[in-house]
This record gives structure tokens, C-alpha cells and sequence, in this order.
């Protein structure tokens, strides 16, 4: 196997790397990892892991006195941290020490905690690095506790005090949050709270001053396991019952729309047309709010993807998912106008939304009570916005509210005496621009509404 | 093991991690605690629903995911 096919996010760990061959991800390990490989596999650790629906499960596909190579249940579509909401965070935290616990007490230890390790499929998180798994050291201290810190502590509660937002500086600090930065922008109410100072303000001081004099040699530090676990213990307590502060103003939207409860079914009625005529599996809601319309579709979909800028909704959307128990649906935050760049590494390792979207090619977008956003508080020309849909779905469900609309009078109001600059705003100006991306394939009104719905299908 | 060590844990944070383990004892025995007088006093809270489980991977747990599989 030569690096030459190697997946540009899988570089750091040299136990092994992922690759893509035939559009399949597969693992490549090595001999220095061969040792942790078999004892994982036939002390049952693998097994154990997968049938509590921890880890993500994989197929040995060939072994070698060189390598051995195996292929993970394929995940549609990855998200990463800064697009998950506030619980979906706390649930990937949680699981990574879930899964450092069982560790501890089978004789091994998570050599790393990145928030990156996990991601969300079927209705919840899993942990997608196979060769994470290390063997416990006799009292050793956790190699990966400040990375824990960093990766999940911090972002949960800098989302706690300063509200969800905070989550997306994990787009930039794809290491972790700087501990001193962590600590700097907590309040100093947070420096009362035992388990925060000691898990955050002191370790910040001790890797202040400890840098320093770092001369490169690592020193032999202990820890008894049961203080270990102590630590993952009281971590995993107090992570369980953080919640946000943010009233969730989102939460009941529905409640706030303009249209008729028949409108909305009418709505709903149009979209499962057209979905089970084009027979569509894969979908994505841009904009798709706490998935009320997804739910609609009975379509037998396999995955639906819903996005939405708001963590309260994505939040809602998550909680009706564990609720219901649903496997299909995907949700998480995205701003439409300023969707996840490409980042790390040759700007390589954590791929953009557009690429992973691109690279998914769902059978069909819908952008439900989207447009008037994008174009009137975006700005987003028709022409631009039609790009953009039409680079990554085959068709597009886009419903467009028509200038009496209230929500759009209100969104022109806000204009001004820009508000002329907007004359553009006009169902015939939509049509016409969307129609130099797409052929429209259909076309009604919702009866009793200022909105029309239009289906599309994108020119190659 | 070295080898492995292909991100930095910090020396900082293996020397505090005595300390933070420490506090989690003493935080986690006064819950213990504080829980026994509560439910003796009769005031103990009743466990919110929630759907985030324990942190332990309960064998009954993945037993019964077996039958399921099965």
C-alpha cells in the first residue's frame, strides 16, 4: 500500500491510515500497532464495543506480516463538532468516556480523545477511530485527559456560559480550544466551582508553567486507576447534567408560521408527491428547522440530512430523534451563508460542506421557507443561490414565498429606504434565474397562501 | 510507547491529573453522601428522564443486544 491514496484527515496516528479505494473507506494498520490490533480483536474488546453500539464496526479484509487492512461499516455522510448542537456534543463527550471507562476496566486506555474520533449515524453518535485503543499502563496518568479537556469539556461549557456559538471555535482550534484561551474566557464565578478549577483554571496554570521548563524528556508521572477513574467518573457526572442556559425561542416554530394547519398539510402533501415520483432515498432539508417537514415524507427514506443555523432547533430536532428512536435522520447546524470551510492540514483533513454534500449527491435538496432568508436578510442574488443548490442535488423542492407574503413584507421592511433595492424580489425574477440552472419540472401554489412550491431538476 | 505519543498530553496535565482526581473523589464521595442522608430524610430528588444512560456498559445491555441481533 503506498500513501499515495491515503485520506488526507488520517496522517497523525502512524499506527495505521485511512484510505479510499473504489469509493469504499478502508483501514490500513501496521505492524507497530499489530499487538494492540489482536488483543483488541481476540480479547473481545472489538465485539463488546460494537454490540453496545459504541464503536463503529468493520470486517478484517486481509492480513499480512505487513499489514493488515480492514473495512468499516461506511458512513454516508460525517459530521464534525462544530456542526453538532449542544447535546449532540454532550453525547459524543460522553460516549468517549463511556468508552475510555470500559477501557479502563478491560485492561486498555483511549491513547487520544479527539472530538473528531466521533460522529453521528443512525440516530446517534459512534466512535470512528478503530485504532484509538491503547494497552493500560499500570498507573499511568490519562495520556489524553488534556485533549478531553480541550476537545469536549471546554466547548460544552464555554457553550454553557457564553451560549452555543461558542461550539463553532472548534472549526478553527481543530487541536482543541487553548487551555489558557479556555480559561481566560470563563467567568470567574467558574473559578468557585471545584471540578471546574481543577479541571480547567489549574490545569491551565500547570501547563503554563510546565511549558517552560519542558526539556523535552517526558517525566514519569502516576496515577493510581482507581484516581483515573475517579476522573472519568466526575467528568461524565457533571458533563450529564450541563444544559444550556438559551431559552429555546426556536423550539416551538411551528407554532409561530404563517400558514394554516391545511396549508401545512397541503405543503407536506406537494413534497410527498414529488419525493415518492422521483423515488428518492437520500435527501437533504437546508434550513429544515427541528425536521417537522422530514417527518412528514413517507417515503421510506434512508437518510435525511436537516440543517439548520439555529442549535435550539437542531437541538429539538436531535431530542425528537432519541425520542422516537429514528435512524434515518441527520441534523445538524449550518449557516447556509456561511457553511463549514475546508480546514487543517493543505486545508485537507476536515473536508467543507459543499465537498461532503458533493461527494454524498443526495437525491434531492429541499429548501422550504428558505429563500426569502437567503436573499432578503443574505442578500444572495437568485442567480447565486440557485448555484449553490445546484452544485451538489439532482433535484430541488424549493418553496418561494411571493412578495405579499407577510414574512417577506416584514424582512422588506427591515430594508428601509433600501427596500426599492430589492424590486428584485419577484416570483418572475426567481423563475427566471433559477431556470438557468435547473429545468422545472413542476410548479403549484398552496392554496390559501402567498407561497408557491416548485420542483426543479438541475441541467448538467 | 513513545511512538504513540503523536500529539503533546502535556506534562502540566499528566503532573495535575493527581490533583483533579483528588477533587473528583471528594466530589463524588459528598454526592454519594449528601445523596444516603437525602433519601433517608426522604427528600431525595426523583431521577430525571433523560436519555444520555449510565457510564457503565452494562452487561445485561449487551446481552440483550444480542438477542436482538439474533
Amino acid at each position: 500500500m503506498t500513501n499515495k491514496d491515503r485520506h488526507a484527515s488520517s496522517f497523525r496516528d502512524p499506527s495505521g491510515h485511512v484510505f479510499l479505494e473504489d469509493g469504499d473507506v478502508k483501514r490500513s494498520i501496521f505492524p507497530i500497532y499489530f499487538k494492540q490490533y489482536e488483543a483488541l480483536k481476540t480479547q473481545g474488546i472489538f465485539k463488546k464495543l460494537w454490540q453496545a453500539g459504541l464503536l463503529v464496526k468493520h470486517e478484517e479484509l486481509s492480513t499480512s506480516d505487513t499489514e493488515v487492512i480492514i473495512k468499516p461499516e461506511q458512513i454516508p455522510f460525517i459530521t464534525y463538532p462544530y456542526e453538532w448542537s449542544f447535546n449532540q456534543y454532550k453525547e459524543a463527550a460522553l460516549l468517549t468516556l463511556k468508552i475510555q471507562k470500559f477501557c479502563l476496566d478491560h485492561g486498555f486506555s483511549l491513547k487520544d480523545a479527539s472530538a473528531f474520533n466521533v460522529t453521528f449515524h443512525k440516530g446517534k453518535a459512534i466512535f470512528i477511530d478503530t485504532l484509538s485503543f491503547d494497552f493500560y499502563q499500570n498507573n499511568s496518568p490519562w495520556r489524553a485527559y488534556k485533549q478531553f479537556i480541550t476537545h469536549f469539556l471546554g466547548p460544552l461549557v464555554l457553550a454553557r456560559y457564553h451560549g452555543s456559538q461558542s461550539m463553532k471555535l472548534m472549526s478553527n482550534y481543530i487541536d482543541g480550544i487553548p487551555i489558557k484561551m479556555l480559561s481566560s474566557m470563563l467567568p470567574f464565578k467558574t473559578k468557585l466551582n471545584l471540578f471546574l478549577y481543577s479541571n480547567i483554571h489549574l490545569l491551565a496554570k500547570f501547563e503554563d508553567k510546565h511549558n517552560e521548563d519542558y526539556s523535552g524528556k517526558t517525566k514519569q508521572t502516576t496515577l493510581s486507576k482507581k484516581a483515573q477513574l475517579n476522573i472519568v467518573t466526575s467528568l461524565y457526572d457533571y458533563i450529564k447534567k450541563l444544559e444550556l442556559k438559551e431559552s429555546t425561542e426556536w423550539g416551538n416554530y411551528y407554532n409561530k408560521t404563517n400558514y394554516s394547519d391545511a396549508a401545512f398539510v397541503e405543503k407536506s402533501q406537494i413534497i410527498n408527491g414529488w419525493l415518492s415520483k422521483l423515488n428518492s432515498k437520500r435527501i437533504i432539508d437546508v434550513g429544515g428547522n427541528d425536521g417537522t417537514f422530514v417527518r412528514e415524507i413517507n417515503n421510506n427514506l434512508d437518510l435525511a440530512i436537516v440543517s439548520d443555523i439555529d442549535n435550539n432547533a437542531v437541538d429539538f430536532n436531535y431530542k425528537t430523534i432519541k425520542k422516537n428512536k429514528e435512524t434515518y435522520i441527520l441534523p445538524m447546524v449550518l449557516d447556509v451563508l456561511n457553511p463549514s470551510p475546508a480546514v487543517g492540514f493543505e486545508n485537507k483533513e476536515r473536508h467543507s460542506f459543499i465537498c461532503r454534500v458533493q461527494n454524498l449527491a443526495p437525491d434531492a435538496a429541499l429548501a422550504l421557507a428558505l429563500i426569502h432568508h437567503m436573499t432578503l436578510s443574505g442578500n444572495v442574488p437568485f442567480e447565486m443561490s440557485a448555484q449553490f443548490f445546484a452544485s451538489f442535488s439532482e433535484y430541488l423542492i424549493i418553496e418561494f414565498p411571493k412578495r405579499s407574503d407577510s414574512w417577506v413584507q416584514r424582512l422588506l421592511n427591515t430594508k428601509g429606504e433600501f427596500k426599492s433595492h430589492f424590486d428584485f424580489y419577484a416570483i418572475e425574477h426567481f423563475e427566471s434565474s433559477y431556470k438557468t440552472h435547473f429545468n422545472l419540472i413542476e410548479k403549484q401554489s398552496i392554496a390559501n397562501s402567498e407561497r408557491v412550491m416548485y420542483l426543479f431538476k438541475t441541467i448538467k | 510507547m513513545n511512538v504513540f505519543l503523536y500529539f503533546d498530553p502535556g506534562l502540566g496535565a499528566m503532573i495535575i491529573q493527581a490533583i483533579v482526581a483528588a477533587v473528583a473523589g471528594v466530589v463524588l464521595f459528598s454526592k454519594n453522601v449528601m445523596h444516603k442522608i437525602k433519601v433517608f430524610l426522604g427528600i431525595a430528588k426523583p431521577i430525571d428522564e433523560d436519555h444520555f444512560d449510565d457510564i457503565n456498559i452494562e452487561d445485561p445491555d449487551i446481552e440483550k443486544q444480542n438477542k436482538r441481533d439474533e
